[in-house]
């Protein structure tokens, strides 16, 4: 039987602006698998992102359940939650948020520093290999700066995956670049998850959509039925 | 190994100008603060000097009444009944050491061509080593010369630089309203006494000479005394005032002259070094307390700019407490450098300041190494305690943050 990765029970996030209160997920449930590529759509305002900080761990939910990986988030502590973070999952942001004085090959390093092994030249090779294959390998001593917003995208998705997490998450990975970028990109996706890897990225654009085995809509904190 | 500290700490050089405000900001406080100590203690070192010029064991008995006001004795009141005898009495008392008469007055004093005006002090041989005066040239006068009315001057350090300047004064013959006396000798520099005049614009004559000839009165103004401890200042006190009631006739209550004990001097001045003293340790506070203000504000400045920074690293697996342990050696190492900086500036400021203003130099190492301490301790607690205000935050909403 394949495992279940991600289960979200009745998942609500109210945001609160001075008195009025924003209730952006309005009960979601939803569960990935291992191997799972879905795509969640959705205009913006929709909650789409919201879910997927949520899912990725970088926000919390007002109230629902959330087991990732057989473990409900809701008991963890901010180690545990931090370890999930570093080892299990890679997350892609639409702004990249590289770190700016880094070289490329110091960006995709970076989650290594935070595992409890460190790092080893061994690792060195592996981020080598990694840019090598996301045809990054002559940017490999470049700053963001010098970098194309493409090959920006491209570095984050190394870091991402330089910890071999069981699950990656792309949140408009291709919003800030063009159509050649976007198709690369997206082609990069469609292996990574044929190799085994379970994918859950977040669009607006039904062409990216596409690429996915699964689209799901959210339509102001709901998914809805196509 | 380079790379991981690289990783960690990289960004403590990326925004250079962020950096070196920051480093600026401690240099800053800890210079000032270096500085307001060191000044504060060469002015009180300063202060107790003047008041040592003036012993403890020296008393005055002033013709007329006076009042003691700032320090300063002021004759409200001049009579003409006090005399030299009357000096010559007050040494039958066992406790006095040294005595003078005193007449001062002003004096037109001529050297090849220069003129000046200077305060003329008529006193006998034991002056000079009542007040501790330290003599830079010559000698003291002679009691001879004192019964015998020679005109001999001894000149103060100022009146001698301006007669003569690098001429040497001894042997020469000056005129003092128009008659001539040969220098015999030249007081070191004294500066201003604790009475508030200034010892290096005086000459020295002896009183016989000043009262017969220069003045032509037969009264004094004052005489100095000293004892030979200050334990017997209350029974010489008593002594001299019975003796002098004695000697004019008069009674307690309408008496004819003060006595004025160092002490009475001393108080007030020793009041207005205590209150300098706690005004420059409240300006110390201040300049801490702005000095740490101004590093807390500067540090929190530079942490809340990289809350992005910290949002990446949390989404990526940073644990809480390497994030704080990153900002706290970026704290220590900005702080630490920013202090020792600082205080280098500060001793090297305090060599070239202090001699320009003619104070001591002197260095209160505890109060500059504890006031330094603190204005770092503030740095590394305004480097940290933002940072762990974010590591508290949902990562989402340090991304979010520019």
């Amino acid at each position: 039987m394949v495992k279940k990765l991600v289960l979200l029970q009745n998942i609500v996030k109210t945001y609160q602006t001075g008195n009025i209160e924003h209730q952006v997920l309005k009960g979601i449930n939803l569960e990935v698998k291992e191997g799972d590529f879905l795509a969640i759509m959705g205009v913006s305002g929709s909650g789409k992102t919201t879910l997927l900080n949520i899912i990725g761990l970088l926000d919390k939910p007002t109230s629902g359940t959330y087991i990732f990986d057989g473990q409900d988030v809701s008991k963890l502590n901010s180690k545990e939650i931090a370890f999930i973070r570093n080892k299990k999952i890679g997350f892609i942001f639409q702004a990249f948020h590289l770190i700016p004085w880094a070289t490329t090959l110091e960006n995709v390093l970076l989650p290594l520093l935070y595992r409890k092994e460190g790092f080893t030249k061994e690792d060195e090779k592996e981020a080598v290999k990694l840019l090598e294959r996301l045809g990054l390998i002559d940017k490999i001593h470049a700053k963001p700066s010098e970098l194309s917003g493409g090959q920006q995208q491209r570095v984050a998705i190394a870091r991402a995956l330089i910890n071999k997490p069981k699950l990656l998450l792309a949140d408009e990975p291709t919003g800030n670049l063009d159509t050649q970028s976007s198709s690369e990109v997206m082609k990069i996706f469609k292996e990574l998850n044929q190799e085994g890897l379970t994918i859950i990225l977040v669009t607006h654009d039904p062409e990216i959509a596409k690429n996915a085995k699964e689209i799901k809509i959210i339509v102001d904190g709901v998914f809805v039925e196509k | 190994m380079i790379l991981k500290y690289r990783l960690l700490f990289g960004g403590l050089f990326y925004k250079k100008l962020r950096l070196i405000l920051s480093v600026i900001g401690i240099i800053i406080g800890v210079t000032s603060l270096l500085l307001m100590n060191a000044f504060g203690e060469a002015a009180k070192i300063k202060t107790i000097k003047e008041i040592e010029t003036f012993g403890p064991e020296v008393m005055m008995v002033v013709a007329g009444s006076v009042r003691v006001h700032g320090g300063r004795a002021i004759q409200t009141e001049i009579t003409t009944t006090l005399k030299p005898d009357d000096a010559e009495a007050l040494r039958k008392i066992a406790a006095v050491r040294y005595i003078s008469p005193v007449f001062n007055g002003d004096g037109i004093l001529r050297y090849s061509g220069k003129v000046l005006t200077t305060i003329v002090n008529g006193v006998n041989e034991e002056y000079i080593p009542l007040r501790k005066f330290p003599l830079a040239e010559g000698r003291n006068f002679l009691k001879d010369e004192i019964i015998g009315y020679k005109k001999v001057a001894i000149l103060g350090q100022k009146i001698k630089t301006q007669l003569f300047e690098n001429e040497d004064p001894v042997g020469k013959i000056i005129l003092l309203n128009r008659l001539p006396f040969r220098v015999v000798g030249v007081l070191a520099p004294i500066g201003i006494d604790a009475s508030n005049a200034d010892q290096d614009d005086q000459i020295l004559i002896p009183y016989t000479v000043a009262l017969s000839a220069v003045y032509n009165v037969d009264y004094i103004r004052s005489i100095y005394l000293s004892l030979e401890s200050i334990t017997q200042i209350s029974l010489a006190e008593k002594q001299i005032n019975e003796l002098l009631i004695r000697r004019h006739k008069v009674g307690e209550k309408n008496k004819d002259f003060e006595i004025v004990k160092a002490e009475d001097i001393l108080k007030t001045k020793t009041q207005t070094t205590e209150l300098f003293s706690i005004l420059v340790k409240s300006i110390s506070i201040l300049c801490l307390l702005v000095g740490a203000l101004g590093v807390t504000a500067i540090m929190t400045l530079a942490v809340n700019e990289r809350k992005k920074e910290i949002g990446i690293r949390k989404a990526l697996g940073a644990e809480n407490k390497i994030i704080l342990l990153q900002f706290l050696v970026e704290s220590v190492l900005i702080t630490l450098s920013g202090g020792i900086i600082g205080i280098l500036i500060g001793i090297l400021g305090a060599l070239i300041l202090l001699p320009l203003f003619k104070y001591p130099l002197v260095f209160p190492w505890i109060p500059i190494f504890s006031s330094s301490l603190l204005t770092i301790f503030f740095g590394i607690v305004a480097g940290i305690y933002p940072a762990y205000r974010a590591t508290k935050i949902e990562p989402i909403i340090l991304l979010r943050s520019h």
